[in-house]
């Protein structure tokens, strides 16, 4: 749990959406003619990390829905 | 004549039918308020209903309860709608009522069109404060009831796109006088919680039960979130302020799951076709400059001197061997030129008639003998045959007087 939070905390600034954003982004500088082998082997680089970025920032722990009451305070449904 | 006495229940029998008879009290809609409401525990709902000058009692039989949509409360204007029958037990005329809609409907749809002009000239609904829905929210915070159907689908919906979603409900009255001021302390409180997106809804009713998502308390806890907010009221067809002023409007709560909570095979799928096209697009890079260091590759070859003499001595040998060809044509022309010549010679050549036994005979002079009168006899003459030359000495000769016949060749003797 302790691990799951920390990795929570890692990953904060980061979304899926803006992941999916930036490779969105270095694809359409790889799909361009003009760019170096090297400049493109920084760019494949990048995305891949991207990519583990997201795939780190999926939660794959099941829930429970939670129910908030009037003093701020989480129970089970 | 003596009058006819009668008894009361065969008079309240009798005034019964006479109601029973008229078209008008057979099926009415009267409107008025309604006071001393009482809910029975039959099912039955017996009321009173009123104006300034007068009253009549009223009953809705549990059978016929749902013709009535609302909870019927004191001071409410009804329109009733049933038919005036006699209680003959107690000697009284009542209306029975089938169907109940609060007469202020008209009313209602009134105040929501005005509070809708309201909050538009405020600009609450301007779309340049409408914020984005996360596609990718992990925490949903749900303001509705905790019991009904609405929850109910939120969890279903979310959790078979989900199941790694965390939701977050934050329970409300969402009918009644104080669903307003719940909803909206709900929201504020859902805002504090660090939540991606909320869900505020309900399912389907009347005007009436989804009122409180009209209400301005509500619309203005909806404007002041910072959280964006997904409206859920009611059914495809139900508009309410809080739709108007929330970031998304979803048609059901199930929609609004929907559009709440990223489909997590979708977003699986997404990221693979993300690392597939990663992993072509830098093949292709790779392929692209394999193909154009090979070309440069051939270009530098083709204009290398090794491959210059190559060339040069394979025009040579081309050249060469054209030379040849030629000159055999030539050869070959002049060849046939020559066999023509002898053929011509040999139709022509005296060796062929030789050949034929003819000989040709010289004198010693080495010249043609052609006539008996050059030669004399012990004359030595050659005659050539076609493999030789006989040498002979002439014995005697002859003239058979045919000069004139050609040349006369000399027949040789014997």
């Amino acid at each position: 749990m302790l691990v799951m939070e920390k990795k929570g905390q890692e990953n904060k600034d980061f979304s899926l959406e803006e992941g999916f954003q930036t490779l969105d982004e270095l694809m359409g500088q790889l799909e361009g003619k003009e760019l170096a082998l090297e400049e493109a082997f920084t760019v494949y680089a990048r995305g891949m990390e991207v990519l583990k970025q997201c795939n780190d920032a999926i939660d794959r722990v099941e829930k429970k829905m939670l129910v908030l009451n009037e003093q701020g305070e989480y129970h089970d449904f | 004549m003596r009058e006819r006495e009668y008894s009361v229940s065969w008079l309240n029998n009798y005034i019964g039918m006479m109601f029973q008879q008229d078209f008008l009290l057979s099926h009415i809609k009267v409107t008025g308020e309604v006071s001393n409401c009482k809910y029975h525990t039959s099912g039955h709902i017996y009321f009173t209903l009123k104006d300034e000058k007068s009253q009549i009692s009223a009953v809705m039989f549990a059978g016929n309860r749902k013709g009535l949509a609302f909870r019927m409360q004191e001071g409410q204007n009804v329109c009733v709608e049933g038919s005036i029958k006699v209680y003959e037990r107690d000697g009284k005329y009542q209306l029975y009522a089938s169907r109940i809609e609060l007469a202020g409907i008209g009313n209602l749809y009134e105040q929501f069109e005005k509070k809708k002009r309201e909050l538009e000239e405020m600009g609450m609904f301007s779309p340049e404060y409408k914020q984005p829905i996360p596609k990718y929210a992990k925490r949903i915070g749900i303001v509705t009831a905790p019991t009904g159907a609405a929850i109910r689908d939120i969890m279903n919906i979310s959790y078979r796109r989900n199941p790694y979603i965390q939701l977050i409900l934050c329970p409300s009255l969402v009918q009644g006088d104080q669903a307003a001021l719940n909803i909206a302390r709900a929201i504020e409180c859902l805002d504090n919680e660090q939540v991606d997106v909320i869900i505020v809804g309900r399912g389907g009713g009347s005007m009436e039960d989804l009122w409180a998502f009209n209400e301005e308390i509500v619309a203005r806890a909806i404007f002041s979130c910072m959280t964006p907010v997904i409206s859920a009221v009611g059914h495809e067809t139900d508009f309410t302020i809080a739709d108007f002023v929330a970031d998304l409007r979803a048609p059901t709560p199930s929609a609004a799951a929907e559009l709440a909570v990223a489909d997590f095979r979708q977003t699986l799928e997404l990221m693979m076709g993300y690392q597939k096209r990663l992993r072509e697009l830098m093949q292709e890079k790779i392929e692209y400059q394999r193909t154009k260091t090979e070309s440069y590759r051939m270009r530098l070859q083709f204009l290398s001197p090794v491959e210059k003499i190559r060339r040069q001595r394979e025009n040579l040998l081309r050249m060469e061997e054209r030379l040849q060809s030629d000159f055999e044509g030539i050869l070959l022309k002049k060849r046939q030129k020559y066999q023509i010549y002898i053929e011509k010679m040999k139709g022509l050549s005296p060796l062929l008639k030789l050949n034929q036994g003819y000989a040709f005979v010289e004198d010693q002079q080495k010249k043609a003998v052609y006539s008996v009168m050059q030669v004399k006899p012990e004359d030595v003459v050659t005659i050539y045959v076609s493999d030789g030359k006989i040498q002979a000495e002439v014995k005697n000769t002859v003239d058979l007087g045919m000069k004139g016949v050609g040349h006369g060749e000399k027949r040789t003797g014997e």
